[in-house]
Parts: structure tokens; sequence; C-alpha cells
């Protein structure tokens, strides 16, 4: 029971993790139908440059939060700038292109600040080897604790937003009919925008979570949790954000378990291959995922 | 006005000469001048990359199923011929067809989900299949050698070629060999997208729906699709490692980075297009060595070399820049850009339907049907009926 509540535990803020990257590739994915390759390493850069405003004075929590705001407006930018331009040629140059900033922007941390080996950043939590409590007998770490809190405030944060606001009307109508809903008034190049602005900003906090468990920042930080993200947006179903927190948390839980209580077949090594099997399973079986709603095309 | 050739006259014959010649002058190059193994390899690795980027074109420009893993089927070639030369002391000539089966097998498994899957699902499955090879590869390390790889993979040149012995004989005939694979890869796809398999896979590619009307078997032709390009980029990986002389799981081209630079050089080359991978594997490799020197450049000013002293990565990000440039500029390709600029000066005619080449280059009018002055059709033509 100690073994099994303590994988869950980690489980619980690996998934957390994957949850605010899965948030990010779901809200982009539901506007404009991409799937943007460039989301971790836009997390990336963003707690690169949160370390960048800590190094300049600002305190850690600030830093994360300028940073925030940064990341959503440099990728508004990408949004107007780059993706909707070329998205007017054609669907599949848009996924060159965002390979093409995946390679760019995981090639551009290192360029900017000169960084060859990881830099140490400051901890957002409680990180004493003693800052944990202890639940059955397992240790669950204050840390962790805290991202899992972070993620629950940005889920609250994007639910108000879309269910409770004009703006995430907006953004709804143009998740489910982006050919009617300028026809109703609805700025459909701005909801664009500001969906990869805030896309931008979830990661932004995921990156910076991520840096915090870690302790430092390096430009392969997220290149893994990327994957597991596509395969957490997979199981909760590409087009929903509570499935997107579900899937998250659901597969850093099962994802631990495994690694947990097989060491020798999975291990932390081959943990991608359970993203893998999940991707698998989940779109032969269902699809549209656990919470995605079922595309019908009509022929 | 551009020129007009009609399709399948003297001059358009002259020009696609032209066009073949000047292929086979750079391809040939190593046999009339000298060059060092460096330089020869060099060349190699660009056949090597032009192989699995026209792999990737036959799945994602001709059939339209995007991989985002062929790193993986690169790898699996590799270590085919790895194992079997390094542990079976097979000559690694013999490797390739096994490896062309092995993949074909592997990348059919691999294309079998894919027939459920669209776009970006697909997109999404291989980029899983590319992540976790260089993981698969450490943990069976009775077979692979785990993190220290297969090493002393060499092929000496065979008696017959003639070549000398040594490093140089070999570097020059791993040339040829590359060459020669490529060209084999090249003949197939170029017969099979002219093909009814070719011709099935484009109408996948453009309304699978509709092509499933039309009597193609869907399922079938992706998996083929599948297997074919796993087993193109299977056997550019048993040249790779022939050329590395060993297989590491540490290589960037068994890693994610291996399948996103393959379907770099398919996009910058030009997809669906059949030249496009030589071309764009070119291109890549000798921009990618001339932007890693720029820092050491004599002709940038002093304040710009200056910057870029300890900044790495400046070749990556010049290219990723380029790419996304590329697609405002030519969505199509390098292949597709030459075509549009070309078409500005020449323009090759069609032949109309039943008439034979050398009439259509005669009277070009017949072309556009200008009433009266039109030739008559040519007797037993029933396919062009002019207005009375």
């Amino acid at each position: 029971m100690e073994r099994f509540l303590q994988y869950f535990f980690d489980g619980l803020s690996q998934g957390s993790i994957y949850a605010l990257l899965a948030l990010g590739l779901v809200i982009i994915y539901r506007g404009s139908g991409y799937l943007n390759f460039a989301q971790g390493e836009m997390a990336m850069l963003s707690a690169f440059i949160a370390w960048w405003y800590e190094g300049m004075g600002l305190s850690p929590w600030l830093a994360v939060g300028v940073a925030a705001v940064t990341a959503f407006v440099l990728a508004m930018g990408v949004e107007r700038f780059i993706i909707r331009p070329i998205g007017h040629r054609s669907p599949f140059a848009v996924v060159v292109a965002s390979i093409g900033l995946f390679l760019g922007i995981n090639a551009l941390a290192p360029f900017l600040w000169k960084v060859t080996i990881p830099e140490a950043v400051a901890p957002l939590f409680p990180n004493d080897p003693t800052d944990f409590i202890r639940v059955g007998g397992a240790e669950w770490r204050e840390q962790n604790i805290g991202v899992l809190l972070v993620l629950g405030i940005i889920s609250f944060v994007l639910y108000v937003v879309f269910q409770r606001t004009r703006f995430g009307l907006a953004m709804r109508a143009v998740a489910s009919n982006p050919e009617s809903s300028p026809l109703v008034g609805i700025r459909t190049g701005q909801v664009l925008a500001v969906s990869w602005g805030m896309a931008a900003a979830v990661g932004a906090i995921g990156g910076a979570m991520v840096a915090s468990l870690r302790g430092n920042v390096d430009p392969s930080m997220m290149l893994a949790i990327f994957f597991a993200a596509t395969a957490a947006a997979t199981l909760g179903g590409y087009d929903s954000l509570l499935g997107a927190v579900v899937g998250g948390i659901a597969l850093g839980v099962f994802e631990n378990m495994v690694a947990g209580y097989q060491p020798d077949v999975i291990g932390q090594e081959l943990k991608g291959v359970v993203s893998l099997l999940v991707i698998l399973v989940v779109l032969l079986v269902k699809p549209s995922g656990l919470f995605g709603s079922a595309r019908v095309e009509r022929v | 006005m551009p020129i007009r050739l009609a399709q399948g006259s003297a001059a358009h014959w002259a020009l696609r000469a032209l066009g073949v010649l000047l292929v086979a002058y750079v391809v040939l190059t190593p046999a009339f001048r000298d060059l060092t193994p460096s330089q020869l390899g060099e060349l190699t690795d660009i056949a090597v990359l032009a192989l699995a980027a026209l792999s990737l074109n036959l799945l994602i420009g001709f059939t339209g199923q995007i991989s985002i893993g062929h790193s993986a089927f690169f790898g699996v070639g590799a270590y085919t011929l790895a194992i079997l030369v390094g542990d079976h002391d097979w000559s690694p000539g013999w490797t390739y067809p096994v490896t062309a089966v092995v993949c074909f097998v592997v990348g059919a498994l691999v294309g079998i989900p894919a027939l459920r899957l669209k776009g970006l699902y697909l997109a999404l499955v291989t980029l899983a299949l590319a992540q976790i090879f260089p993981a698969l590869v450490r943990k069976f390390d009775d077979l692979t050698g785990g993190s220290q790889g297969i090493g002393g993979l060499r092929y000496d040149a065979p008696a017959w070629t003639g070549l000398e012995a040594g490093r140089r004989g070999r570097s020059e005939w791993l040339y040829w060999l590359a060459i020669g694979v490529f060209f084999i890869g090249y003949l197939l796809v170029r017969n099979l997208v002219k093909s009814r398999v070719g011709r099935a896979m484009i109408a996948v590619r453009d309304n699978s729906t509709a092509a499933s009307v039309m009597g193609v078997h869907v399922a079938a032709t992706k998996t083929i699709a599948f297997g074919l390009s796993a087993s193109l980029a299977g056997m550019a990986g048993c040249t790779f490692a022939l050329r590395q002389t060993q297989a590491t799981p540490d290589n960037v081209n068994f890693t994610i980075v291996g399948a996103i630079v393959f379907l770099v050089i398919m996009v910058v080359g030009g997809a669906g297009s059949l030249m496009g991978p030589l071309v764009g594997a070119f291109v890549y490799y000798r921009g990618d060595q001339f932007t890693r020197e720029i820092p050491t450049k004599s002709w940038l000013p002093e304040s710009f070399r200056d910057f870029l002293q300890g900044r790495p990565n400046l070749a990556t990000i010049v290219f990723a820049a380029t790419l996304i440039i590329l697609m405002f500029v030519a969505p199509s390709g390098l292949v597709g850009l030459g075509k549009r600029i070309g078409a500005r000066f020449v323009v090759v005619q069609p032949a109309p339907p039943g008439h034979h080449a050398p009439m259509a280059s005669d009277s070009p009018s017949a072309l556009v049907a200008e009433g009266d002055d039109a030739p008559p059709p040519p007797p037993g033509d029933e396919t062009v009926s002019q207005p009375g």
C-alpha cells in the first residue's frame, strides 16, 4: 500500500505537468484543428525566459508570471504572422512550419543565452528533504502537492474563461463551427490568436513547474514530456479540456505505476512505450478519446 | 511570352536529355574527378539522405500519410545490417535484400493501425515510434549491443569493381553503392507512381472516400505504401551504418531529429516530386555545412562575429527559419518553385489525347482548337471531335 501510494503521488505531479502541456495542445486544436508540435519547446523557451527574469532580480513566482505573459504575446505573434498566413495555403504546410518552430525554438534558447549546460533555477515550492506530508506511510512531497494545486488553479481559471465569459463563448463557437461564427460577428482571427496565447501561457506555467521540479532549465527538458502530453491529449480527447486534465493525470499515474512495478520490463528508460501503447489502444478502441466528441464526416 | 514546346516533340526530348545529363554529370562526378575519401563520404551522406527522403515522399507526397517516425525504419535497417554483418559475418551486400524484407514487414505492421488513422493521429503514432526506438535499442542490448552499439562495419570494394583496397577504395565503393541503391529506389518509386498501384495511392491521398468508391482497396494501398516506404528507408539506413562503420542508439539519425530531417529534406525538395529528395538532400547538406561555418567567415563584420562567439546552434536556427520562409514562398518545395519559375520561359504543352506526338508539335494551334484553322483529326481518332 505504501509503495502504491508513493507511485500514485509521484504520478500525480508528473501527470499534472502532462496535463498542463496537453491543455495547451487542446486549446489550439479546438480552435484551428492544428497539432502544435512546438508546444513543448514554447514551454521550454518560457522556462528560460522565467530563468532570465529571475536573473534580473525578479522573485521566482513573479518571474514565472511575467514569463507567462511574454509567452502569451509571443505566441499570438506566431499565430498571426506564421501559422495563419501559411494555413491559408495548405494544412500540411502548417505541420511543416510547426516542426520548423519546434527545431528553431529548441535551438534558439542556447543561442540567445549562450547556455551549454543546464542552468540552475530557484525552486517554486518548499524543496528541502524534510518538506513532505506522510500519508499512509508514503511521502507526498510538498512540491508535488504544489504542482497539483497549480494545475487545479489553471483548470479552474480556464473553466471560468471558457464557460463564464463572452470571449470564452466566442472561443467555443469558433471551435464548434469555424465557418458560421464570423457570420454572427465573432472575429475568428482574434479568437485564434488568443487561443495560441493562452496555450503558450499555460505551457509556460507547465515549463516553470518542470524547471522547479528538476531544479534547472535545459533545452531538452520538454521533449519527452511533450510526447507524453500528446498521448494524454489523445487519451482525453483532442477537443476536450476536461479530457486533457484527466488524460494527463491518468497517464502520469499509470506510467509511474507501470515503471515502478515492472522495473525490469519497462523501467524509467522505456516509459515512452507506455505513451505509445496508450495512443495506439485509444486510437484503435475509441479514436475520439475519453471525453472528445466523435467527428462525423459527411461524404 | 514563354517558349511553347509540345510534349514529346524533339525540343522537349532535348530539354529532358539536358536535364538527365546534368543530373548524370553531378552524380557521376567521382568517376572522372579525383575526390578525397572525405568528399566522397559527403556525397555518400547526401545519397543516403536523399533515399530516406524519397521513401518518405512515397508515403507523404504520393499517398498522403504523414509519418514523423521514419528514423525508426532507418534505424531498423541500420541495425539489421549491423547485426547480420557484425554478429553473423554476412557480406554487407546480402543484407540489403534482407533489410528490405524486414523493414517492409515492420512498416506494414505500423501501417495496420494507420488504416484507421488519419493525418494528425498517424503523425502522433509515428512520432511516438521515433521517440521509443533508441530506448528499445538500449533495452534489447543482447541483440543490439545496447549503448555501445555494434562497430566494425566495413564493406571492402569487391574485386570485380577494380577499385583499390583500403580506405579510398572503400569510400568510393560506398558512394557507388549509395548512388546505386538510390537509383534503384528512384526507379521503383517512379514506375510505381505511374502504375495502377501508384494511381491508387494518389487517389487515396487526394480523397480516400472517393478512392474507395471508385474501387481502390484503401487499406491494402496504405499498407503497401507503408511497407515499401519503410523498406527504402531501411536500405538508406544500411548504407548509413556502413558509412558510420557502426550503429549506436545515440546517433541523431536514429532519433526523432533524424525523422524530422528526412521530412524537412522531402519538403524542401518538394512533396510529390520525384527529383525533390535529391535536390532537397543536396541543398540541405550543403546549406547545413555552410551555416555551420558562418561564424568563422572573414567577410562578416567584426561586431557580428563577436556576437556569434560562443553561441551554439546557429545552423539549426537558420535552417528552421528557412524552412518556415519556404512554406510562405513555395509550399511545394524547391522543385515546385523551379517549375513555377521555369514556366515563365518554357511551357510544355501536353499532347491532346489520341494525337501522335510529332503531329502535335507540328501544329501547336491544334491544342487550342481555334475553329476552322484546326487541322482535321487524324483518321480513326474518335476521341477528338471538332465542331462542324
